[in-house]
């Protein structure tokens, strides 16, 4: 009985704990790239982004691209991926007026992602 | 994770309903918390393992939850008894000195020739071979029988009637027709329609039970035996 109630606290606290680790890192991690995308967003509206704004915003998500796709479906990861690279692959060749709807696009994304997968009834059902 | 923790606590309980809900013919062998456990552990293992979009952390987290599910309705099986008549469930007497219960044989969803086929599995062919007959929990049969039970069932004995009908083809292997065993029950005061099961052997011996009965024995005196 020692033996099943150890294995039991045990179990529920690798499960517990992961779970609040991975509900407090992908909430963070996404704050993180909303409030850099904001930026950039506002720096594209206002026809200001550069080249290294950009590479700066895609390199801050290839270090935590690694980490959230332990956590998070791969094809939730891909498609941020995909509307990330063409919105800076437009601020490059300074087309803002392409870039502005693919950095929204990102934008709804982080949003969304974090919650899709947060502990919500509608996401149990 | 945390949704994969749910969902897989919720699934584990349903199916675990659903399993004590079909009862124990669905079971075989395993307590019903046992065979949910078989059941899906290979598909939480499974999915992750060979599809690379999804973490495998999600197959882990689902795994480590049965497991700790399965650990949980483990304690409560060994220590508390009201869980474990609820989780597992318990044996059925579906048959005791008195014959067959029917009230117990249909709770399990099971019938007069399914309790006679289960009990010749385990090697008694007579339904007075046993004093008792019991359904446990996971599934199997286990008997108790009279300490002279090899002798009640020197011939095989077949079905004649279940439930009020006649089986007509074990009807002719005993060489005489209806009447003559419809008139064996009316000497008897017995209705066609009340009897539960009559069986006979090929010694002539009857065993007869009435709905809401005690089973009774009639010896027929054959001037030979038949099989």
């Amino acid at each position: 009985m020692v033996k099943t109630l150890i294995s039991i606290f045990i179990a529920l606290g690798v499960l517990v704990g992961a779970s609040l680790f991975e509900l407090y890192y992908v909430q963070k991690t996404f704050s993180l790239l909303t409030e850099v995308l904001f930026t950039l967003h506002d720096k594209t509206e206002a026809q200001t982004a550069t080249i290294e704004d950009g590479t700066a915003v895609r390199q801050l998500w290839e270090e935590k691209k690694d980490s959230l796709q332990i956590w998070l479906p791969h094809t939730a990861i891909q498609e941020i991926d995909y509307q990330l690279y063409e919105a800076v692959g437009f601020i490059c060749v300074r087309n803002y007026e392409n870039a502005l709807p693919k950095l929204e696009v990102v934008l709804g994304m982080c949003e969304n992602v974090p919650e899709t997968y947060s502990l919500r009834l509608k996401n149990i059902f | 994770m945390g949704l994969i923790f749910i969902r897989t606590i919720i699934v584990f309980i349903t199916l675990l309903i659903v399993m004590r809900l079909m009862g124990k013919r669905q079971i075989g062998e395993m307590q019903p918390y046992e065979l949910v456990v078989t059941l899906i552990i290979s598909e939480l293992a499974g999915i992750p393992m060979s599809d690379p979009s999804i973490p495998l952390l999600y197959g882990v987290t689902a795994i480590l939850t049965v497991f700790l599910l399965h650990q949980i309705v483990c304690l409560l099986d060994l220590h508390f008894k009201p869980v474990r008549a609820i989780v597992s469930g318990i044996p059925s007497v579906l048959l005791n000195k008195n014959g067959i219960d029917e009230k117990e044989l249909k709770k399990n969803s099971l019938d007069v020739p399914d309790l006679i086929e289960s009990l010749r599995t385990e090697g008694y062919f007579a339904l007075d071979a046993v004093d008792y007959a019991l359904y446990e929990a996971e599934g199997t049969f286990s008997a108790l029988p009279k300490v002279n039970y090899q002798e009640l069932q020197k011939s095989l004995p077949v079905i004649l009637i279940t439930e009020g009908k006649f089986d007509e083809k074990n009807l002719s292997f005993t060489r005489r027709d209806k009447d003559y065993y419809l008139a064996l029950l009316k000497k008897r005061g017995v209705k066609q329609k009340d009897v539960l099961v009559m069986t006979i052997d090929g010694n002539g011996r009857v065993y007869l039970q009435e709905h809401g009965k005690k089973y009774q024995i009639i010896e027929l005196k054959w001037e030979k035996t038949l099989w």
